[in-house]
């Protein structure tokens, strides 16, 4: 996977660019070497459980319980949990989504930033 | 009763927009209402669908491929937001013909929504008609969470999966937006797409797919009527109805029945399918137009929201009057008045059909709220009609 790192270094975080198969992966990654935020966009959806790693279950699990609620509502998501925010929108040719982890946001970056 | 009697005088209102079509077909008669290219879609109607707020569904036909065996599904989820048609397997009566790679091995898929689901089954081939229409030969998805030897809960959508139409809230799906394929080039060069798949009898290992072997959009090869939609649905009170139908037209300025309404704008998506849409201020660059979403989405943190378990939707005090730009990349652009109501008392009605029904988003959807009282052409890529060569929406 080539990888492309964009320093923000004043800010304390940097930016790592993955183009994978037609989805492009951003990861947010803080000074001490943390990724606290994803996002992507493309064609279909990214390697979920390798992105989100140890918060993929209690993403999955939030999802499952917000698509059993009824009735079942079909809107772009919204799906917060304990540790997790995560978005998905779009459509199936060109979808685009973000995650991030509120408690490891540096003070320099905002929610609308990550995209 | 009521909301069928404007749903017809909307009907002979949309047929009667059909004078002064340019198809050149001399001598050809318009098809018959409900018949031809029209296909009637409803919301709050059906058995399946109707369990659900602002789903507009339609039925269609589907052949074993070749035979005049062929039974028709109701309960189909028109959508703009997917290309192709998706049925479960559960209710299919038939037996369709399975999609291959070259070393003889089926063929499965993983389609993925914006609302974080996804669906998982095989690629087989259907003869499918439309509204009556001439049956199409097209790949479509048959939604199986078991197939190859996987589960709801593990497959290779990396997602748990719909089993059944009442999990899903539909019998199927037919995506007809302004795309052709459901994946497009990636899918054709790009191996680890992790669309499609490869399987046998337990395994599934991500593959390419020709274009000519994606799931695709089944209006697009028709043998007329193949340039786009036109989606036709009637208003519903402030307070909601419980059911309303319209029309589905197939193709835009190609027959009789189908001129797109005077004055109607058309405006270009950008290569992605998205328009941009303004609203209080903030531009928004990847905004869509939905019949598959439930509501008006959009960011607003002046609107209250309601209170748990319905807490993405707006709850004003009172109804508030709203207004937002769409801007298509042809540079055409339109104000669009919208009304979000108190959606708890909205949902307190029991009806299921609602024209103010908004919730909070980061982005901008408009969804199937925007289609009621409207006209809306939708036109597929690369295809040339009386409102421009798509991608585009008009309305």
């Amino acid at each position: 996977m080539g990888g492309q790192k964009q320093s923000r270094a004043g800010q304390g975080y940097s930016i790592e660019t993955i183009t994978v198969a037609g989805m492009t992966i951003k990861e947010y990654v803080s000074s001490n070497g943390i990724v606290f935020a994803v996002a992507w966009r493309g064609t279909g959806a990214p390697d979920l459980p390798r992105l989100f790693g140890s918060y993929f279950d209690e993403y999955r699990d939030g999802l499952t319980a917000l698509q059993n609620r009824k009735p079942r509502i079909r809107k772009p998501l919204v799906l917060k949990t304990a540790h997790l925010v995560v978005e998905r929108a779009g459509h199936s040719r060109s979808m685009w989504g973000r995650a991030f982890i509120p408690a490891l946001l540096p003070a320099t970056i905002s929610p609308d930033d990550i995209q | 009763m009521k909301y069928f009697a404007i749903a017809c005088a909307f009907i002979s209102l949309t047929s009667g927009c059909g004078g002064g079509g340019d198809s050149g077909g001399g001598g050809v008669s318009p098809p018959p209402p409900g018949s031809g290219n029209v296909l009637t879609v409803s919301v709050g109607a059906s058995s399946v669908c109707g369990n659900n707020v602002d789903l507009l569904c339609a039925q269609v036909t589907i052949c074993q491929p070749g035979t005049s065996s062929c039974q028709t599904i109701s309960d189909i989820l028109v959508d703009l937001g997917s290309f192709g048609l998706r049925v479960f397997g559960s209710v299919l009566s038939i037996s369709l013909s399975q999609e291959v790679d070259a070393q003889g091995h089926p063929i499965g898929e993983c389609a993925f929504f914006a609302d974080g689901s996804a669906l998982w089954g095989p690629v087989q081939f259907a003869d499918v008609m439309l509204g009556g229409g001439p049956a199409v030969r097209v790949p479509i998805h048959v939604i199986t969470s078991t197939f190859a030897g996987q589960s709801s809960s593990q497959n290779p959508c990396n997602s748990v999966v719909a089993s059944t139409p009442r999990d899903a809230g539909f019998n199927g799906i037919l995506g007809i937006g302004v795309f052709i394929h459901d994946c497009g080039p990636v899918c054709e060069t790009q191996s680890n797409n992790n669309l499609y798949f490869s399987c046998n009898a337990s395994t599934c290992t991500s593959t390419v797919v020709s274009l000519s072997n994606q799931v695709q959009n089944p209006v697009s090869l028709l043998p007329s009527d193949n340039n786009g939609v036109i989606l036709a649905l009637p208003n519903v009170p402030a307070m909601g109805a419980q059911a309303l139908s319209g029309s589905l037209i197939l193709g835009i300025g190609t027959a009789m029945n189908n001129s797109p309404p005077a004055g109607v704008s058309t405006f270009t998506t950008d290569q992605n399918g998205f328009l941009t849409t303004i609203y209080k201020g903030t531009t928004f660059g990847q905004s869509v137009i939905d019949s598959g979403s439930n509501g008006y989405f959009f960011p607003d943190p002046s609107l209250p929201l309601c209170a748990m378990p319905i807490q993405d939707f707006y709850c004003p005090a009172s109804p508030a009057n709203l207004s937002a730009t769409v801007i298509g990349t042809n540079g055409r652009q339109a104000a669009i008045s919208f009304q979000v109501a108190n959606a708890s008392s909205l949902f307190q009605t029991g009806n299921d059909v609602f024209n103010n029904l908004g919730g909070q988003f980061s982005s901008i959807d408009w969804g199937l709220p925007f289609f009621l009282g409207r006209t809306v052409c939708v036109g597929i890529e690369g295809r040339p009609s009386t409102l421009g060569t798509g991608p585009f929406l008009a309305f």
